[in-house]
């Protein structure tokens, strides 16, 4: 049985803006690994294919090692075809079986097993073709099935998600070293430090309240304290670090200050003091010394996150910090309001005061305004340097997308810009 | 209507917060006007806002005195069919 998974429409993958930018939905993390790998450990496959939006085929074929976009896939075996927002934990759908297609009430496909058998009966030359045949002529059951409708609904869950991963990855115990004197509070049960990982002296693990995994090679420098339930991923650095519960990290990043209940993508930095918390960050970020988010509105009320630049939404929870998207490079003391977007690409330089709560991928936040900058060139420019650091090549065909990108963000954008310019004109 | 050069000198003025007299064609915008970075930012917004044009950013922020810049801009006003007195 082959596992496909196919991105979703562009209107449900701005729910998961900006980070869904410049990835499929199954690429996003919570707990100690991204959606697509728990859809297909819950399933029980290693044959998976992916469908992603053309734009971002050529990037993301770089990436993984299984077919994009080739329709080939779609014929020689059993399929089960399911969409990535499905919470994989609460998915018990069998992948092998008679075809059934599985939809929400506003007829969406939630997954689609096909019978080999049933193959015959599908165009395949289209996987958007595929699936309408398959919704008009196999049998279609209505399930209830949990899904992740926000990006912020990744970061609420994620303590949860960190402590059902560790059930689930079975490790315990220290195969890495921990160099004395260090504390560790709780059950020593609920600790995993792999092989590799190096724990400086005084160093304090508390997993009175969850789990702690530490991955491989993970260094952590004395004086970080890291509260459970966490995941540290591969090759990170924690500098004297304040971590609080509920963070997945990594892997490469370098952390340090305090961070809490947040999501951080490979290759991103947070060097500094400065507070993070119930946030989402993207690949390849940088957080200047001080850059600090809110996470709670003084008033306790709900969060609302503007994710199109226009239209804010509630997000249902009074704790609700940033969303960062890749690339994003913050100055010495930035101040990010309760629920913030920043696009991807987007360069902050700060001015003291707390920033727009809404700032355009590829925006040059510049004295307090959203301005064309220096142009998508320089931040190229950057973007291939903080790579090279990490031995890391910025491909053509990552540059192709990231182009999409620029345009497929454009409006907003241009109307920030002009309401700066405004602002400046005033000045 | 006031020159390219005139308005040039004006916008130039009022981003660096300098007297007209003191902004020479053949001034560099870096060097003897003490144009930071973020305000070479600001000038080039400042240009296309004064003449209602769209210049290329690397190419604009390349410019380095404002000589050059009457030229760029005039040239670029061309391009984009808008009207200057030269």
């Amino acid at each position: 049985m082959r596992l496909i998974l196919v991105d979703s429409p562009e209107e449900v993958r701005g729910h998961f803006y900006p980070l869904a930018l410049s990835r499929p939905l199954w690429e996003l993390r919570c707990g100690f690994s991204s959606l697509g790998e728990k859809l297909a450990a819950k399933v029980g496959v290693s044959d998976v294919a992916y469908f992603v939006a053309d734009y971002m085929a050529d990037a993301y074929r770089a990436k993984v090692d299984r077919p994009v976009n080739e329709t080939s896939v779609l014929e020689g075996d059993d399929l089960f075809i399911v969409d990535p927002r499905i919470k994989a934990d609460s998915f018990d759908v069998a992948g092998s079986g008679p075809s059934e297609v599985g939809l929400d009430e506003q007829g969406s496909l939630l997954y689609a097993r096909v019978a080999k058998a049933d193959l015959a009966k599908l165009p395949k030359e289209d996987i958007r073709k595929f699936v309408a045949a398959a919704k008009a002529n196999l049998p279609n059951v209505r399930p209830a099935l949990p899904m992740w409708q926000y990006i912020w609904d990744l970061v609420l869950a994620n303590s949860e998600q960190i402590t059902a991963d560790f059930a689930a990855a079975g490790r315990s115990g220290v195969e890495g070293i921990i160099e004395e004197p260090s504390a560790i509070r709780g059950n020593k049960k609920d600790i995993y430090i792999a092989e590799g990982a190096t724990l400086h002296p005084m160093v304090v693990l508390d997993a009175e309240n969850g789990p702690i995994y530490i991955d491989e090679r993970v260094e952590v420098h004395p004086f970080s304290r890291i509260e459970g339930p966490c995941y540290i991923g591969k090759d990170s650095i924690l500098l004297g670090a304040k971590c609080r519960e509920g963070n997945s990290i990594g892997p490469v990043c370098r952390i340090g200050g305090e961070v809490e209940e947040s999501i951080i993508h490979g290759y991103s930095n947070k060097y500094h003091d400065g507070f993070l918390g119930h946030a989402y960050v993207g690949e390849w970020v940088n957080l200047g010394a001080l850059t600090t988010n809110s996470d709670l509105k003084n008033d306790y009320s709900n969060v609302e996150v503007m994710l199109d630049g226009r239209r804010s939404i509630n997000t249902g929870s009074t704790k609700v910090g940033s969303v960062i998207g890749d690339h994003v490079k913050t100055s010495i003391g930035t101040l990010l309001n309760t629920g913030s977007y920043v696009g991807a690409m987007a360069l902050i330089m700060a001015t003291g005061k707390p920033l727009p709560k809404f700032i355009p991928s590829f925006a040059w936040f510049l004295e307090g305004i959203v301005t064309k900058g220096f142009g998508k060139g320089k931040l190229y420019e950057t973007a291939e340097t903080a790579m090279g650091r990490r031995n890391c090549q910025w491909s053509q065909a990552e540059q192709a997308m990231w182009d999409a990108v620029f345009e497929m963000t454009a409006p907003m954008r241009n109307k920030a810009i002009k309401k700066g310019r405004r602002a400046m004109l005033a000045r | 209507m006031a020159t390219v050069e005139e308005r040039v000198k004006a916008a130039t003025a009022r981003v660096l917060k300098l007297d007209l007299d003191q902004i020479k064609q053949e001034h560099s915008f870096t060097v003897d006007l003490g144009a930071e970075s973020v305000q070479s930012v600001e000038l080039v917004a400042m240009f296309e806002e004064e003449f209602g044009i769209e210049m290329e950013e690397d190419a604009a922020l390349s410019v380095e005195t404002v000589g050059k810049a009457v030229a760029f801009i005039t040239e670029v006003c061309a391009e984009q069919g808008v009207e200057v007195e030269k």
